[in-house]
């Protein structure tokens, strides 16, 4: 559970860039400073081809060699799927475009994320039984279990998402029993008993999703005497095919 | 307390009607539950049946607790005389009661044993039986005088339990209300915003005998002479409508009710069964989701309050003190080891306020409410699991939260889901009506968001609907099964062997799969329109 976050190897001097600025013509130039100017935000290819007022072709060649001579980048935007985006070399690109912490080239890193439910899981179900968001950051930082930093707020997000897949169940601290080390009435969080809906369920299933027509697409096309009807359904044959 | 049947759930309560009474008696079912209450000269133009066929199958829907007869005044036309007709409306609860028979048999068995069961059986097969009636059908010749005392210990015990309970007045009047009651009507209105009830809420209430006679158990009844108590019967029902309707009956049934006013009729109370059912499932789901111990302490407080409850849908359990509740816990086996303050915990689980001293004044009650709503909850993401996957399940069970309309971007960042699939997932859940979509513009148009909501009232009715199409088509497939393989059913025990004795092998796996679905989608049912 790793990122690499070389962010230095992205970053050039200044010193360097006044060399690679020097054979520009003014249209790059002028492209150039318009990216610059939108810093960490970066600015689309679209908005910067109708804010620079530049010919098609003219425009092209000079994104080319911008990027080609690494004064500007091109970055993935989360909020649209289609266009590029560009921004200064020496800037890094804003949470707004990459999605924030949670993202790795535009993308949503489930790897990461998953990794880090795995952990909180086991940290709840092994160690700590009952603890706050607050709780589970303490004991990441204490026993050192992730190299690069969290935050409290991020370990709450990941919490509030295992809690929406049942896996845990926010409760409340009455401050009795195993609650005595929680201030009463704060928010905390804690293995379901139950098992609730997760993959490792102890529940009994649902009434509806352990029937044919619980799950069926062509429920709303079923009736007694129709095309699709209960005595000719296929998914109730093949169910009741022992 | 009256449910509006949905579509589907008129057409299992026909489907169950047709089935136990046949297919005319189902007309008139039907009649009743699409057109609401009706007259019986309406109910004969709509059904096309002859006022003979009518009458009879609404005297067996009557007989069996399906419809409710009333009477009304109206106003005489050109200044006649104002004219009474009586109403017939059906009771769709108790149509769909008939699938949950065998459980409500099986509450019995496991309270009061085999003697009192056979006793509700029969009251169950006939509808309506007067105590004479029963002990007609106890004199059987093998039993004798001692097994006649056994039958009267049982019916007792069966009223105790409040299993059964006197029959409702056959046909109340509604009087018209005096000009009065209109006025203070209208002044009471202006204060409150409670919204009146309709004359079939009405009817019922009038027809409900009052709690201090409805398990009233009258020694006198016990008599072998059907004539002699007659008269103390009818002194003892006299409900205050009961004579001013007699004049208001059709002719169709005038005799019928006449002889029936003879004698006390007795019946299934339903609504003790579906309390006892709400209260298991109560404690099951705390067990499932909590633990044993908060499961021992809400059967311990449900079973010391249930006589006190006033409805059956009561929110909230009959506030009770830690000492009372104390001394039911230690009462089963479970709850013998546990201490006041590992009850106290229980409590705090079940989401009860601790008081900041304890042991003075110190009374909980349990929202039972939530309790049922969350095991409402997880039966809906179980579908919504199934049906959509994962992230759906995280997406449906955040706007479930939420209780408010939430952006798609906003969605995908609380759910680590990919935006243009979080998109797809609330598109096509939305398209299935499991959510609601609302379109917000900005900048004149130019940009547009959209916003996505759980309405859980309209969804839950819809998941409800499902439920009773597929208990219908649980039922169709069944009778498909039974038909088809009609020659393996009743093949003799010694001819099940080879081939035969594998096609009754599958015969009987099917039937039980079909019949266990059945009840475990009735729980569902009962969970999501009972409870």
């Amino acid at each position: 559970m790793s990122r690499v976050q070389d962010t230095m190897a992205l970053k050039r001097k200044r010193g360097d860039q006044s060399l690679l600025t020097q054979s520009l013509g003014d249209a790059d130039h002028n492209v150039l400073n318009i990216i610059k100017g939108k810093e960490g935000r970066g600015i689309s290819s679209g908005e910067l081809k109708k804010v620079s007022n530049l010919p098609t072709t003219q425009f092209n060649k000079s994104i080319k060699t911008l990027v080609a001579r690494q004064l500007i980048k091109e970055v993935p935007n989360i909020k649209t799927s289609w266009g590029k985006h560009y921004m200064g070399a020496e800037f890094e690109p804003s949470a707004e475009l990459t999605g924030g912490y949670w993202y790795a080239d535009g993308k949503l890193d489930q790897e990461l994320i998953n990794s880090f439910k795995k952990i909180c899981f086991q940290i709840l179900q092994q160690k700590l039984k009952v603890a706050t968001a607050e709780g589970v950051h303490s004991f990441f930082i204490k026993r050192k279990l992730y190299n690069g930093e969290i935050s409290r707020d991020q370990i709450a997000e990941i919490l509030r998402s295992m809690v929406l897949d049942n896996q845990i169940v926010e409760v409340k601290s009455t401050g009795l029993e195993e609650y005595h080390s929680i201030p009463v009435g704060e928010v905390c969080y804690r293995c379901a008993t139950g098992g609730g809906l997760g993959e490792t369920s102890k529940t009994k299933t649902g009434a509806m999703v352990s029937i044919p027509c619980g799950v069926c697409p062509n429920i709303r096309l079923c009736t007694p005497d129709g095309v699709i009807s209960p005595t000719n359904c296929v998914y109730y044959t093949k169910w009741l095919d022992f | 307390m009256l449910t509006t049947p949905s579509q589907h759930g008129i057409k299992l309560a026909v489907n169950l009607i047709s089935s136990y009474f046949g297919d005319i008696v189902a007309k008139v079912c039907e009649c009743l539950l699409r057109k609401g209450t009706l007259p019986l000269v309406q109910i004969i133009q709509f059904t096309e049946l002859t006022k003979q066929n009518a009458v009879n199958s609404l005297l067996v829907l009557i007989q069996h607790n399906c419809v409710q007869a009333f009477a009304t005044q109206t106003e005489g036309k050109f200044g006649g005389a104002p004219r009474i007709s009586t109403q017939y409306m059906a009771l769709f609860d108790n149509i769909i009661h008939h699938l949950r028979f065998p459980k409500f048999i099986a509450i019995v068995n496991e309270d009061l044993g085999k003697e009192c069961e056979e006793i509700f059986v029969w009251l169950l097969q006939d509808g309506r039986l007067s105590v004479n009636d029963i002990l007609e059908r106890h004199k059987e010749p093998s039993r004798n005088s001692t097994a006649s005392d056994a039958f009267h210990e049982c019916f007792r015990k069966l009223v105790n339990a409040q299993y059964v309970e006197r029959c409702p007045a056959h046909e109340p009047f509604l009087a018209p209300p005096t000009e009065e009651e209109i006025a203070a009507k209208k002044r009471a209105a202006k204060f409150t915003k409670k919204v009146e009830d309709t004359i079939e809420v009405r009817a019922l209430a009038e027809a409900s005998p009052m709690d201090s006679v409805r398990f009233l158990l009258e020694t006198d009844t016990w008599t072998d002479d059907p004539e002699q108590k007659s008269n103390d019967d009818s002194s003892s029902l006299a409900a205050a409508g009961e004579k001013r309707k007699l004049d208001a009956l059709e002719s169709g049934t005038k005799d019928w009710a006449t002889n029936q006013k003879k004698e006390v009729l007795w019946r299934v109370n339903f609504e003790e069964f579906v309390r006892r059912l709400r209260h298991k499932s109560c404690i099951e789901n705390v067990r499932a989701r909590l633990d044993a111990g908060a499961a021992t302490v809400l059967g311990a407080v449900l079973e010391a309050t249930r006589r006190t409850e006033t409805k059956v849908k009561v929110e909230n359990s009959v506030p009770l003190s830690i000492d009372d509740i104390m001394e039911e816990v230690i009462k089963s086996e479970e709850g013998r080891t546990m201490n006041s303050d590992r009850v106290r915990a229980s409590l705090a689980q079940l989401g009860c306020d601790m008081p900041s001293i304890t042991g003075i004044d110190e009374t909980y009650s349990i929202d039972l409410k939530r309790i049922l709503e969350l095991a409402q909850i997880q039966e809906v993401e179980s579908i919504v699991l199934k049906r959509y996957g994962r992230e759906a399940c995280r997406i449906f069970k955040l706007l479930l939260q939420a209780d408010r309309v939430v952006e798609t971007e906003m969605i995908s960042k609380d759910t680590f889901v990919d935006k243009k699939d979080a998109a797809t997932i609330l598109h096509q859940m939305w398209k299935d009506d499991y959510l609601y979509m609302q379109v917000m513009e900005k900048d004149k148009g130019k940009q547009k968001y959209l916003l996505w909501a759980v309405k859980k009232p309209v969804l839950w009715q819809h998941i409800l609907d499902d439920m009773y199409h597929a208990a219908l088509n649980l039922r169709l497939r069944s009778a498909y099964e039974q038909e088809k393989d009609k020659e393996i059913a009743q093949l003799p025990r010694e001819k099940r062997e080879g081939e035969l004795g594998k096609r009754f092998e599958k015969w009987r796996k099917i039937r039980l799969v079909l019949e266990s679905s059945l009840m475990k989608l009735d729980d569902a049912i009962l969970l999501f329109n009972d409870f």
